[in-house]
């Protein structure tokens, strides 16, 4: 491999720059370590986060289309995400773009008249080209499994994480609504269960892998998020998990960040560890520790890494 | 031109079907202005034209008139055609020289202008006035009938079907791919809504197909190929090998004590185990052991021969080839059944996953007294009795989204069976049903259902299951019931699906062999979902059974009794007559070049090789005219519809 990077879109959102910067840097690392240059699209903002459901108020698609219209203008035809939210609701926005002619229209209508003021010369343009939805949007768990090969990062590993017996968990975004997301079957997906077993994991099977984990009652309603995170890391620790996998850092809030809230209502709560599937992919792949940032997580992951506590690998 | 030289003289009848075509058709203006259109000797307006007074008007003007053809303007052909051609056979014409001008179907009922609607009515008679001027008097086309039927599977349907064939005189052969014959229904504990026993209602039949005189039982046998057409079709069968000699086995079971494999056995759905050589079940037909090929430690390179050095009647044969027998019918039956949709299909609920998550056979087979926890309920995974059994409906039907869209029929009273069933064996244990709606169209099916909410205490919730999965011993089951809008979590021993009915494995490979169709859900399609509801659309081929779509078996039975009445009709005839409007070959105009034989769907059409033409097998053809239309030479028209004629047609229609 030379040192010829492909160049590749790469829209992180906002949570992997402020709460899960270890979600950003992991993504960073294994892709420089795949041969990608990413390049964030300019003037990237905040996806939505949720893809706008009535009908009529369109303007929550400005934004992801937005978005996907500063990747095509730079020339992208691709642009790959590893938060699920952002996943989800740019890949929908997308679709709305090509099979409603309507929102199509309204959309477009409204964002034509977008102003960008030149940062060095205070230079307004406006007046931009239509978006006709001709930007693939892919999950980073796609883009390994179709563009990468699981061959090539079975070829690339460096550390052996056999020992590690690892739950995949989808949550909501990643599959649903069916038919809008397409990234496999949500009754019965396999697309994670494939990538940790390339990546060299001991994949354990658990029925609360497409269950809620409560997302945001976090805020409205807590118990009820609690309740809902505790069925998930309690079934992953049942069927004999050391570690849950996912790739949404919303999920990682609920079912990592708020464990200390679970134990609060369910006293005979264990805690378990979390880690998103790009770390566990970054240190399969031999990235440095610092990197994987394991000290912002709440429930400590080292030790399933066989990391020792002075940070030594055992 | 008439028989005698002369022009002919054309009658129009314009009917008025009480208001369907004269309320928007100006009736008595289309039969004013045909009764000036050149050629038209005669014409009228009629209210009811297909009423007794109505065919007398046409009776006494084609007497009156002299008239040498008669178009009647109404409904479609589908409908009335034959009415009025026997009118005009009573007259003395030919049913050939009476055509239908359908303005009701095509113009009154599609329409909203009457001045339009009109004048549309009148293009559409004019050009069948063009096109009867050239109308020829055709004879029917007669041949011969073989009085023998093949039946193809025995189930029920196959069974009841060559039973009351072969009561009615004709021989019949079954056919069935399996070991045995029985089918589905064999398998089956106890029958709703009577609750009597299943095997005890079907052994004697059975027995019967066995025993009688004109039944001639193929199991373990596979139609390969069907040629030729109703009455005189031939079939080739494959015989596949059993490597035991079935009028040699005595049954003794020495073989199958000595064999050293073991395999699952499938008639149990692999509930249970059996050996490579295996009688299907104890009351199996043919009474023979059959060696199971796929599992037997090989005939070649090594010999294991244990069952062979044990059989003291020399029964078994590692000999035996596959043979191919050739035979001649005049009717087919189809009764293959159906499977149930597999349970991988529905992840969600863990039916592959978990061995306590089982379909409705499965546990048809664990109710079963011959079953492999011998008639005690019991769960396939620790052998322990559930105390409490979630049973789910419509597992895959009526759902278009995702899996069938149809209603499978049978399930709901079968679950309600089961659930009742269960309650006799476990008395103190719980039976809970998720259902979407409890369907229960048959005579006595609503009291079974009422018994077993009432008398069984079996707890229905309408609602739907979302996720099935087990934790520990349990299995758990989410779901939601639906009349409260409460999201339902319960724990069980045991869990039963009630799948899908789909349509039997390998039924697109048959249906190529066989040249018939199915519909899109793969049932196999009836030639009128109505008024020919065991025919198929290729004449010769009868339907019965589930083959046809979901059923239950005083459904298959009735419809096997009626398929077995039709291949009677068919059989009652001295001659078979075919409709002689086909499409022959000029042999002049031929130049062989085949393109007509490979666009014709009944294989009609084949090249004389010596003579460099394509001949007609007159029988076959429908006259169907995809090879008219492909013919570059024009060597190729249907009989009275000829190049001639629709171009006659077409440009009376377009004239102003």
């Amino acid at each position: 491999m030379g040192n010829k990077k492909t160049k590749l879109h790469y829209y992180p959102g906002c949570t992997l720059k402020e709460k899960t910067t270890n979600l950003d840097d992991t993504t960073y690392a294994v892709m420089d370590l795949l041969g990608y240059e990413l390049i964030e699209p300019e003037n990237w903002t905040c996806c939505g986060a949720e893809f706008p459901l009535t009908e009529e108020k369109i303007v929550g698609l400005a934004a992801p289309v937005r978005i996907l219209r500063q990747v095509k203008l730079e020339g992208g035809n691709k642009v790959f995400t590893v938060c699920s939210f952002c996943f989800n609701v740019l890949k929908r926005a997308n679709e709305a773009m090509v099979t409603d002619p309507l929102k199509h229209k309204r959309i477009n209508a409204f964002l034509k008249d977008d102003i960008t003021i030149d940062r060095v010369t205070g230079d307004k343009t406006t007046g931009f080209p239509e978006y006709n939805g001709d930007v693939s949007v892919l999950h980073l768990l796609e883009f390994i499994r179709d563009e990468v090969g699981y061959e090539k990062i079975r070829a690339l590993i460096k550390r052996d994480l056999g020992k590690v017996k690892v739950v995949p968990y989808y949550g909501c975004r990643l599959l649903r609504p069916k038919g809008k997301i397409g990234i496999d079957k949500p009754d019965d997906p396999s697309i994670f269960e494939e990538f940790l077993e390339n990546i060299g994991c001991e994949v354990i099977d658990f029925p609360f892998k497409q269950e809620c984990c409560g997302s945001y009652l976090s805020l409205s309603m807590p118990d009820a998020a609690s309740e809902a995170s505790y069925n998930v890391l309690r079934s992953a620790k049942l069927n004999g998990a050391d570690v849950l996998a996912l790739s949404c850092p919303l999920c990682y809030y609920n079912l990592d960040r708020r464990q200390d809230r679970i134990k609060e209502k369910f006293p005979e709560f264990h805690e378990m560890p979390v880690l998103f599937f790009t770390q566990l992919l970054a240190w399969a792949l031999g990235v440095d520790e610092e990197i994987l940032g394991l000290d912002q997580h709440f429930c400590d992951p080292r030790s399933v890494l066989g990391i020792d506590k002075s940070g030594v690998e055992i | 031109m008439n028989s005698h030289g002369k022009k002919k003289r054309i009658g129009v009848f314009v009917c008025h079907c009480g208001v369907n075509i004269a309320a928007m058709v100006d009736v008595k203006r289309v039969a004013e202005e045909m009764g000036a259109y050149p050629g038209v000797a005669f014409s009228t307006d009629y209210i009811y034209m297909c009423s007794d007074p109505g065919q007398q008007v046409i009776l006494d003007k084609v007497i009156e008139e002299k008239l040498d053809a008669v178009i009647v303007a109404c409904c479609s052909p589908t409908l009335h055609e034959i009415t009025f051609q026997n009118a005009a056979k009573l007259a003395g014409l030919s049913p050939f020289q009476v055509e239908i001008a359908n303005i009701r179907e095509q113009v009154s009922w599609v329409h909203t202008d009457r001045e339009e609607a009109t004048l549309k009515a009148i293009r559409i008679v004019r050009s069948l006035v063009e096109k009867i001027r050239y109308n020829k008097n055709l004879e029917p086309i007669e041949v011969d009938v073989t009085r023998r039927a093949m039946v193809i599977g025995a189930g029920i349907s196959g069974i009841q079907a060559a039973l009351d064939i072969a009561d009615q005189g004709y021989e019949v052969l079954l056919v069935e791919k399996e070991a045995s014959i029985g089918g589905h229904m064999i398998q089956l504990s106890e029958t709703f809504p009577t609750l009597d026993c299943s095997q005890c209602i079907m052994t004697p039949k059975m027995v019967e197909v066995s025993r009688h005189p004109n039944i001639k039982l193929m199991t373990y046998h596979e139609v390969e190929s069907i040629s030729g057409f109703v009455g005189n079709f031939t079939v080739r069968i494959k015989k596949k090998p059993r490597y035991v000699d079935e009028v040699a086995c005595t049954m003794c079971g020495d073989c199958e004590v000595v064999c050293p494999e073991i395999v699952p056995d499938d008639f149990n759905l692999g509930l249970s185990y059996r050996k490579a050589i295996y009688l299907p079940f104890p009351q199996a037909i043919p009474g023979t052991y059959t060696l199971d090929i796929d599992s037997c430690l090989g005939l070649w390179p090594i010999r294991c021969s244990a069952c062979k050095d044990a059989c003291e009647v020399n029964a078994i044969d590692f000999d035996q080839k596959e043979e191919i027998i050739e035979e001649k019918v005049g009717a087919i039956t189809v009764c293959t059944g159906y499977d149930l949709y597999s349970m991988k299909s529905l992840g969600e609920f863990g039916g592959e996953k978990y061995e306590d998550v089982v379909d409705g056979l499965e546990f048809e087979r664990i109710l079963s007294a011959s079953g492999p926890t011998g008639g005690e309920v019991r769960r396939p995974s620790d052998g322990k009795v559930p105390k409490s059994i979630v049973f789910i409906q419509c597992c895959g039907s009526r759902d278009p989204e995702n899996h069938k869209s149809y209603c499978s029929r049978i399930c709901c009273m079968y679950t309600a069976k089961h659930a009742m069933l269960y309650k006799h064996h476990v008395p103190d244990g719980q039976a809970t049903v998720f259902y979407i709606d409890v369907r229960t169209g048959g005579k006595r099916f609503e009291e079974f259902y009422q018994r077993t909410v009432e008398e069984g205490n079996v707890l229905y919730l309408r609602g739907k299951v979302s996720k099935v999965y087990q934790e520990g011993d349990k299995i758990i089951v989410h779901g939601s019931d639906t009349l409260t809008g409460r999201k339902v979590e319960m724990e069980a021993d045991m869990v039963v699906l009630a799948m899908a009915m789909e349509k039997k494995e390998g039924t697109e490979e048959l249906l190529r062999k066989l040249n018939i169709s199915a519909d899109t859900d793969g049932w196999l399609a009836e030639a009128h979902p109505k008024l020919k509801p065991v025919e198929s659309i290729n004449v010769g081929f009868y339907l019965a059974g589930c083959a046809n779509g979901p059923k239950d078996i005083p459904d298959a039975v009735a419809q096997a009794s009626a398929a077995a009445a039709k291949v009677g009709t068919l059989f009652a005839q001295e001659k078979l007559q075919h409709d002689p409007a086909i499409v022959p070959v000029n042999e002049e105009l031929c130049s062989g070049c085949e393109i007509c034989v490979n666009v014709c769907p009944y294989d009609a059409r084949e090249l004389d090789s010596e003579k460099g033409i394509v001949i007609v097998n007159e029988v076959l053809c429908e006259g169907c005219g995809a090879c008219a239309a492909a013919c570059p030479s024009g060597a190729a028209q249907k009989r009275n519809q000829t190049d001639n004629q629709i171009f006659s047609m077409l440009s009376a229609i377009l004239k102003k």
